[in-house]
């Protein structure tokens, strides 16, 4: 087991959630929304971000800390969180109907957000990693993690579809490995050093379920609510400063080359009359294939067929190799902070 | 009354709104029947879990000749395919219990509910 | 009692008849859980939409303070109807409309998560988006507590309560359930609709928080059931309650059934300009006395839906407060049993016997042949028909030419209805006894 820390406190990794409701009722008429709280739940790119924060949390046998803003409404999430066995603080708002307006502004400040969430995570100390969904799904922009990574002062590696908990070796501390998508089917992978905001994509995990034992405890158990902070205002006294003292960061870049897929080069039709260079090249005379209806078969089945109609049309070059990124660019070292 | 076939379910106006009962012609050819199907279910909150909490064997339902699930089951998820099956998607599921009671081919239809806290909430039940 | 129990009781359904179980449990100092299979209680449980309050009365007095209400019925409408026609009897109270109150709307999602909230208040646990999946026996075949799918440990307690409803799994693996029949089972499918408060209020003739209740018969295309319209606070639920095996023989889907009720010219102008927020649809259990399961077995009950314990008989839509009746004295019971160290079915029998003192059973028993007179084909395909011509000629002005006397214009309806006058005396009777 690797210890995170020269020190022995134990690792902290925080998963920030962005609950909400769901399934919130737009009135047709005038657009208002209305959200009672009846479709709260997680999004899959929140639940995703809490699954992996579990994982690597085990994997460094450390603490789950989850980190939510939101109205009283959120509480029964948070409780099947602590059924998973983490630990949680609420961040009020929107608790009162009047809140509303606020509630919004807030959501809209993603940078006032980041601190208060930074605020809420002084008693828990300083997190080695914090998770979240890539973007919330009332709106969001996705920014809000980047401004927490300002916050905490740690490195930040977003929109990523795996993370994992890369054992230490002799000569350097934890790290994690982070993959994230690219066109054509590429991926990326990163080393992201620790501490690290990361944000995921609603892919390849899903949420575990807590045990019954977790969820008898969990139904009396109480969520604590961060004190209000000053969570609307954009003031440079953010609780955050006071411990994250390094401010610089801000992510370095390495070297990174863009991936571009090969051209395929198409001799020019051999004729002198250019209608028919035309016609030839767009193809508008040639009898076409009648489309295929690939019908209800099985999801292997379907992508064998669809895959063989693109190498048989020549979209594809013959079976395709997993992408074993050997010379994919390089991958992108956050830098030290 | 018209025939299901005939109803029109794409005109009108968009905010759903219903017509007072003049314009139901006396032979009721061509009455406005609201919205789609898509849209009733666009408003109906389904947390879909990874299981499919039914499944329909279309063997069982080829020999069929009551297809009682197709027209009874609220959801509509019971779709005849070309080659005589029924063809099933578990996914917005009122989990309501009509398709086995109606299905009298013993073995058709596994009937289960979602995995806790998943398939549909109402919000207004 | 050899095992040392986690609880001393498990109920299984946080449905109102679930709520009302833990919360006698809870009262008389047991712990008990109850496990839900939605997220929150209320989420999986769909109704028309009255429930009547009178039940709660002793279980919390002064509910109608805290109760999450829509409105309060003080107008209620029996009405018939054929394609282009409508008879209707409307009833309206002003006392209906004060505490302690008859009937209100409400939605299942508030009304069942508030039941709930006195059973935890009260001290029971609430584990929520759990499915029950089995019973577990002893060696003796007694039911000593339930597996979940949830991971880890089964819940054990001495009782079992199942309150989960019209499919109850657990009644039907326990053996309580005899194959459940179709024909016992109906379909409703609602539709709730967006309308702005001072719509309804015009429109129904009400103002404040009074609200409407009108049950239909004969818009169902011939198909036995029924059909339902309520008031909500700035909703309508609008659908139709209609047989099993008949729905699934008449080729017609349910959503053209509330389509068909929505044009029709009696209720299309209540609608003018809604919009669907939900639809929604859920069994009945509307075989009534005749079809309920054993209600105990060692070491377990049944109650509401799960034991058939709707009232659900044309003019009559009722089911939480019989869930919450049938609950609470469940609940008792366990208790009673646990006290002497007793829960085989013998010793959980006071349920039964205390059912059949209360309007429970007693209301069941009265009224166990109504199923079969309401959903007969002569009431739901001639008798809406037969009553709005009746009407008609009553009602019709023919001047110049003089009124048929009414047993002219009775025989006249019955003939195109296909309805003899004997038969019509044989039900009439028949519902005089049922109903009188
Ligand atoms: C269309 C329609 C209209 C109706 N109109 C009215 C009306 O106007 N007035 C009225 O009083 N009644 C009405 N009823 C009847 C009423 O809804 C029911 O009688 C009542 O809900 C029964 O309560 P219950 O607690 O027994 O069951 P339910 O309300 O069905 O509750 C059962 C609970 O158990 C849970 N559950 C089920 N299985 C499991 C499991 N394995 N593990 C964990 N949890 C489980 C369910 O999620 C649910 O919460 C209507 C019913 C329908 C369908
Ligand atoms: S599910 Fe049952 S009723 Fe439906 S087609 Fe198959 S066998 Fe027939
Ligand atoms: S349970 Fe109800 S909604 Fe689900 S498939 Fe069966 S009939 Fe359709």
């Amino acid at each position: 087991m690797t210890t995170v820390d020269a020190t022995t406190r134990s690792p902290l990794v925080v998963a920030c959630l962005r609950i909400t409701d769901l399934h919130p009722e737009v009135d047709l008429l005038t657009g208002a929304v209305t959200r009672d709280g009846l479709g709260v739940g997680l999004s899959p790119a929140d639940a995703a971000a809490l699954e992996h924060a579990l994982r690597i949390a085990e994997a460094w046998t450390g603490r789950v800390v989850v980190v939510a803003a939101g109205p009283r409404y959120i509480v029964p999430v948070l409780r099947e969180v602590v059924a998973l066995g983490a630990a949680v603080v609420r961040i009020p708002y929107g608790d009162d109907a009047s809140d509303h307006g606020q509630a919004a502004e807030l959501a809209g400040d993603e940078h006032g957000l980041a601190r208060a969430v930074a605020a809420a995570l002084i008693p828990f100390g300083t997190p080695d990693l914090v998770v979240c969904g890539d973007h919330s799904v009332d709106r969001g922009t996705g920014a809000m993690p980047a401004f927490l990574a300002h916050e905490l002062g740690a490195a930040q590696a977003l929109g990523l579809v795996a993370l994992t908990a890369e054992r230490a070796g002799q000569t350097s501390g934890p790290t994690l490995i982070a993959e994230r998508r690219l066109d054509a089917g590429w991926r990326e992978r990163l080393r992201v050093p620790i501490p690290a905001v990361c944000s995921v994509e609603g892919a390849g995990v899903r949420l575990r379920r807590a045990p019954l034992s977790g969820a008898l405890a969990a139904g009396s158990a109480v969520i604590a609510s961060a004190p209000a902070t000053t969570t609307t205002t954009h003031g440079t006294d953010g609780g955050a400063d006071s411990w994250a003292d390094n401010q610089s960061g801000s992510v370095h870049i390495g070297a990174t080359r863009a991936f571009e897929p090969r051209t395929r080069v198409r001799p020019a039709p051999d004729s002198a009359d250019p209608r028919i260079r035309l016609l030839a090249l767009t193809g508008a005379l040639v009898a076409h294939d009648p489309p295929t209806v690939i019908g209800p078969v099985g999801a292997a089945e379907a992508a064998d067929a669809l895959i063989g109609f693109l190498v048989r049309h020549g979209y594809l070059d013959g079976p395709p190799t997993p992408p074993a990124p050997p010379t994919p660019p390089a991958p992108i070292d956050p830098g030290d902070r | 009354m018209s025939e299901p076939g005939s109803v029109n379910e794409t005109t009108g106006a968009a905010d759903g709104s219903l017509p007072l009962g003049g314009d139901t012609t006396p032979t009721g050819a061509l009455r406005w029947r609201g919205i789609s199907f898509e849209e009733r279910m666009a408003g109906v909150d389904f947390r879909v879990g990874a299981r499919a909490h039914i499944t329909v064997d279309s063997d069982v339902c080829r020999s069929c000749t009551t297809r009682g699930c197709v027209t009874a089951c609220p959801a509509n998820l019971f779709a005849p395919t070309s080659d005589g099956g029924i063809l099933f998607n578990y996914e917005e599921c009122f989990e309501c219990g009509t398709c086995y009671m109606v299905c009298n081919s013993e073995g058709a239809i596994t009937w289960t509910y979602p995995d806790g806290g998943h398939g549909v909430v109402f919000h207004h039940g | 009692m050899t095992e040392p129990s986690a609880f001393d009781a498990v109920v299984v359904g946080a449905g109102p008849a679930g709520s009302a179980a833990a919360l006698a449990l809870a009262r008389a100092g047991r712990s008990v859980v109850m496990v839900e299979r939605g997220p929150f209680a209320g989420s999986k449980n769909v109704y028309g939409g009255v429930v009547y309050g009178r039940v709660l009365d002793d279980i919390i007095p002064t509910w109608w303070n805290e109760v999450p209400v829509e409105r309060w019925v003080v107008r209620r409408s029996t009405m018939m109807m054929t394609e282009d026609q409508s008879l209707a009897i409307d009833y309206r109270s002003h006392a209906w409309g004060v505490a302690p109150y008859n009937g209100m709307t409400t939605v299942r999602s508030h009304f069942d998560s508030w039941l709930a909230g006195q059973a935890t208040e009260a001290g029971a646990q609430l584990v929520t988006s759990t499915v029950a999946t089995g019973l577990v026996r002893d060696s003796a075949g007694r039911v000593i507590g339930i597996r979940t799918d949830r991971d880890g440990a089964e819940l054990r307690a001495p009782v079992v309560i199942a309150c989960d409803g019209v499919n109850s799994l657990l009644a039907k693996e326990a053996g309580l359930l005899p194959r459940a029949e179709a024909s016992h089972y109906t379909l409703g499918v609602k539709e709730v609709l967006d309308l702005p408060a001072e719509a309804i209020n015009e429109r129904f003739g009400v103002r404040g928080h009074e609200g409407v209740d009108i049950e239909i018969l004969g818009c169902t295309r011939g198909i036995p059931g029924g059909g339902f319209l309520y008031t909500n606070a700035e909703t309508v639920s609008v659908g139709v309650v209609v047989s099993l095996p008949h729905l699934a023989e008449a080729k017609v889907r349910p959503e053209e059934l509330i389509a068909d009720l929505k044009a029709h010219p009696s209720i299309a102008p209540y609608l003018r300009g809604s919009h669907l927020r939900e639809y929604a649809a859920h069994l009945v259990p509307e075989g009534g006395y005749d079809t309920m399961p054993t209600l105990a077995a060692d070491g377990m009950m049944v109650a509401g839906d799960a034991a058939a314990m709707t009232l659900a008989a044309g003019l009559w839509l009722e089911g939480v407060n019989f869930a919450i009746g049938s609950g609470y004295a469940a609940g008792r019971a366990a208790d009673r049993a646990i006290a002497v160290g007793d829960c085989s079915a013998r010793g959980l029998a006071s349920y039964r016997a205390d059912l059949e003192n209360q309007f429970v059973l007693a209301d069941h028993k009265r009224l166990r042949k109504a199923p079969a007179l309401v959903l007969s084909e002569r009431v739901q395909q001639r008798y809406p028909g037969l009553l709005c011509d009746l009407a008609e000629g009553m009602f019709t002005v023919t001047n110049p030419t003089p009124k048929a006397g009414g047993l002219r214009v009775t025989r006249a309806a019955a003939a195109k209805h296909g309805v003899k006058l004997r038969e019509l005396a044989v039900d009439t009777i028949r519902g005089m006894r049922i109903f009188g």
